[in-house]
């Protein structure tokens, strides 16, 4: 038989366990009201100062020092809610503020900490302020992937060679959340990396040459032509379909021949991506070639080989039209569907 | 009745009794591990969200594309609202597929006249077998705009004609009445994005009752003031918050809200996509994605993500929320049923032996295991086999403890997101934490064993469901 005792002593746990949670549910509530409170009525003056400052022209030393007294956690808030609406010379002018007010020593303490969310959180600070700094470079080698990524962002708007060199190194980094912030950071710093990027594809192969022909293809510059060439006879499969999107992209004659016999390749993803490029360069000469792809066994490849010969024009037409008309009924329907297409869908 | 008799039925009671408290002490002793390791995960979470720019993944062009599929069955009312609300959503590369379930109503209309909506031929592959598609319709004002009408089949079917439209890498399956926030698909693609072997991801289902919408938004939060809205407000909390994502962290989620869920199109596709013959055909699409996983040595990782959020109004009527937690039950109990080989299989890993085993145990039978300590109970104290203090320790470990770590889950939530602001909220969120014990429970074991009872006998009928529309925003 159950003792009372016992059955006290579980009353009194649980109600000491509710009670706790009632006071601390409670107080925290309360806590955060009054530190909302506060954090809107100092966050607000800092956010006029700063506006101030920012879009001045000068920096007045009273208001830094005004800007000084306030808590550092405001400071961090006001600095990258304001720094989000400010480019070139007033986001300059915003991290020397961020520098005078300490925002960027304590930022560069993070940077140094031996837990990563505390380096994460310094290296957001200095990324948001465009502080350039090594400290964070040197994050681009870190131990956690979420600051490496952090870390390319903030490289992203420092498009230097060394940097730039040691983006393309992270192409092949093993986590995807560093390997996406990277190609982004590659992307935002625009034509500057094309001619690294070139090297760097000529170079490597796998994982990181399939990073970085997404790259090249959003780039499309005729110097990738060679290493997509190259690329393009690898034996993995995703870097095969990356560098037929590239050869499409660019558009050069070599490419062409090469994307033609990409039309042969053994994956039907291969194939359906050399087809698409053709329709992409409008490439006449293999409508004759992009129609025998209509027969293929893979629909991906025939709904490819389709919508290129309709996007190459009269003669992709022609071809479509004889396609109606043949032995083939896999043919001839998918001929159907993309002469049925409104204009505006048959875009490849 | 011979006092040998009696001493046999006591016995009876009294160890039956016993076995029942013992089930409740383990099932919520598992939930404090389940509460530390959501915790946790929180707090990795909120250190790793803290400050982030999601609009570099606003420009990017590397972002995937999301196709939402919105099914819809008689929605005229409210459809024009719902699909503002979409394709208000902020993501670069979007495509929104509405798929009208053969409406009876004007729903079609309705979309033709005010998306200005013009009928077009598409190539796509059915890799999936559907009821027969009548028209599409591509929008002339919203290019990402895609409207399929077909033959009635049920919402899996509906979905199914989505995933064979769909251009995107991935599809996000949501219910049409669904609110989600503006930044809901930014914050639910991370796991995508940052991890390789991910094929589907969760946001948290908040109860929308009693807060305030504009423009298919939810513009100010507020605490149901009546019973069964605000019971469901703390459940839904409590599942998600420390359910999902304690889960999240032991590796053992099987479940994502057919109301908010993000797959990886291919993955879907490949598995067969959605069941017509189960009423709980979101949770099976997701166990057979993580079964199949195994089986192919693919990936299959479910992640939850708790800072995206979509907003649902839940039943107030006990008819109808009872009809709810019914079908919720025998779609669980049905996909149990329909890959029972994982149960205990050491190959399906983490999920067969420990996952799947605790679905079973817990999710499915605590309410006959409940109603027999209830029924046990009540004939004990009726019979003086069973003393008072049995009955308080009984009422203690099944409710107490329960309370208490429901308790812990607001706490968790204030910590972290904090929705519910004013004292009032916080008042109320408490009261029905604890009224909930008090009938409100007893009552969806009641709902889950006739759930149990209808799977039994065979019953897949999914029952209707009112909604009284949402709250707009009222003058101040």
């Amino acid at each position: 038989m159950i003792s009372e005792h016992l059955l006290d002593i579980a009353m009194l746990v649980e109600i000491g366990l509710l009670v706790l949670a009632v006071c601390l549910f409670f107080a925290h509530g309360a806590w955060l009201f009054l530190h909302e409170r506060r954090l809107r009525r100092l966050t607000e003056s800092a956010r006029g100062s700063l506006a101030h400052l920012a879009t001045r022209g000068t920096v007045n030393v009273e208001e830094i020092e005004a800007l000084r007294r306030i808590p550092s956690d405001v400071q961090v808030i006001a600095l990258l809610e304001i720094s989000r609406h400010l480019s070139g010379a007033a986001k300059e002018r915003l991290s020397f503020v961020a520098g005078q007010v300490g925002v960027v020593d304590r930022a560069r303490k993070l940077c140094e900490s031996r837990r990563w969310s505390r380096r994460l959180r310094g290296a957001r600070i200095l990324s948001r302020l465009d502080v350039v700094d090594p400290l964070v470079q040197r994050l681009l080698s870190d131990s956690h992937p979420a600051v490496r990524a952090q870390a390319a962002e903030w490289a992203a708007a420092q498009p230097s060679v060394i940097l730039i060199s040691a983006m393309l190194k992270l192409l092949a980094d093993p986590a995807t959340q560093a390997r996406f912030a990277v190609q982004n950071a590659l992307l935002r710093m625009g034509g500057v990396v094309a001619g690294p990027l070139a090297t760097f594809l000529e170079r490597n192969s796998g994982r990181a040459a399939e990073a970085g022909l997404r790259v090249a293809e959003s780039l499309a510059e005729p110097r990738f032509g060679a290493a997509a060439l190259r690329l393009s006879r690898t034996s993995d499969v995703g870097v095969r379909i990356a560098a037929a999107r590239l050869l499409g992209a660019v558009g050069e004659a070599e490419g062409a021949e090469r994307l033609i016999e990409l039309l042969e390749d053994d994956d039907p993803s291969v194939r359906a991506a050399a087809a698409q490029g053709l329709g992409r360069m409008h490439h006449w000469k293999a409508a004759s070639l992009l129609a025998g792809r209509l027969r293929d066994s893979a629909w991906r490849v025939r709904r490819a080989a389709g919508l290129a010969l309709r996007s190459i024009g009269a003669p992709g037409v022609l071809f479509l039209r004889r396609a109606l008309k043949g032995d083939d009924s896999f043919a001839a329907d998918m001929a159907q569907q993309v002469l049925d297409l409104p204009s505006a869908a048959a875009s490849v | 009745m011979s006092d040998q008799l009696r001493l046999v039925i006591s016995g009876i009671l009294l160890k039956g009794q016993f076995l029942v408290l013992l089930y409740f002490l383990a099932v919520n002793g598992w939930y404090l591990v389940l509460l530390v390791s959501s915790l946790l995960e929180l707090r990795r979470h909120m250190l790793l969200i803290a400050d982030e720019s999601r609009h570099l993944l606003l420009s990017s062009t590397l972002s995937p594309t999301i196709s939402i599929l919105a099914p819809a069955y008689n929605e005229e009312a409210t459809i024009e609202g719902s699909l503002r609300a979409l394709l208000a959503l902020q993501y670069p590369n979007l495509e929104v597929i509405v798929i009208s379930d053969g409406s009876k109503d004007r729903t079609i209309h309705v979309l033709v006249e005010r998306f200005d909506l013009v009928p077009v031929k598409t190539i796509y592959e059915q890799r999936i077998k559907t009821k027969p598609v009548r028209s599409l319709y591509r929008s002339a004002t919203y290019p990402a705009l895609v409207v399929v009408d077909k033959d009635n089949g049920g919402k899996a079917d509906a979905l199914n004609v989505g995933l064979s439209f769909a251009r995107g890498e991935l599809v996000c399956a949501m219910d049409a009445d669904t609110l989600i926030e503006a930044d809901g698909l930014q914050r639910m693609i991370r796991p995508f994005l940052y991890e390789t072997d991910v094929v589907a991801t969760g946001g948290t289902i908040r109860v929308v009752n009693a807060s305030e919408v504009k423009h298919g938004r939810v513009v100010r939060t507020s605490v149901p003031t009546r019973l069964l809205p605000g019971v469901q407000v703390v459940e839904y909390l409590r599942a998600f918050l420390f359910g999902r994502l304690g889960w999240n962290r032991l590796g053992g989620n099987i479940i994502i809200s057919g109301a908010f869920g993000l797959f990886q199109r291919d993955a879907v596709v490949n598995s067969g996509g959605y069941l017509h013959d189960t009423v709980g055909e979101d949770m099976e699409l997701v166990l057979r994605l993580k079964r199949l996983s195994y089986e192919r040595a693919g990936p299959g990782k479910i992640a939850f993500v708790p800072d995206p959020v979509a907003w649902t109004e839940v039943p107030e009527s006990a008819k109808v929320l009872g009809r709810q937690r019914d079908r919720w039950h025998r779609g669980l109990a049905d996909v149990l049923w329909r890959h029972r080989r994982m149960m205990f299989n050491p190959r399906y890993g983490v999920t067969g032996l420990f996952v799947f085993p605790y679905y079973v145990f817990v999710e499915l039978l605590a309410p006959v295991l409940e109603a027999v300590g209830l029924i046990a109970l009540a004939i004990g104290l009726a019979t003086g086999a069973t003393d008072w203090t049995i009955a308080g320790l009984f009422y203690l470990t099944a409710y107490g403890l329960g309370t208490a770590l429901t308790a812990f889950t607001l706490i968790l939530e204030d910590l972290s997101f904090h929705r519910y602001e004013t004292f009032r909220d916080r008042a109320l969120l408490f009261w029905w934490a604890l009224v909930e014990n008090l009938g409100y429970r007893q009552m969806t074991v009641y709902w889950r064993l006739r759930g149990l009872w209808k799977f039994l006998r065979g019953n897949k009928d999914w029952g209707s469901m009112e909604r009284k529309g949402f709250r707009p925003v009222t003058a101040s």
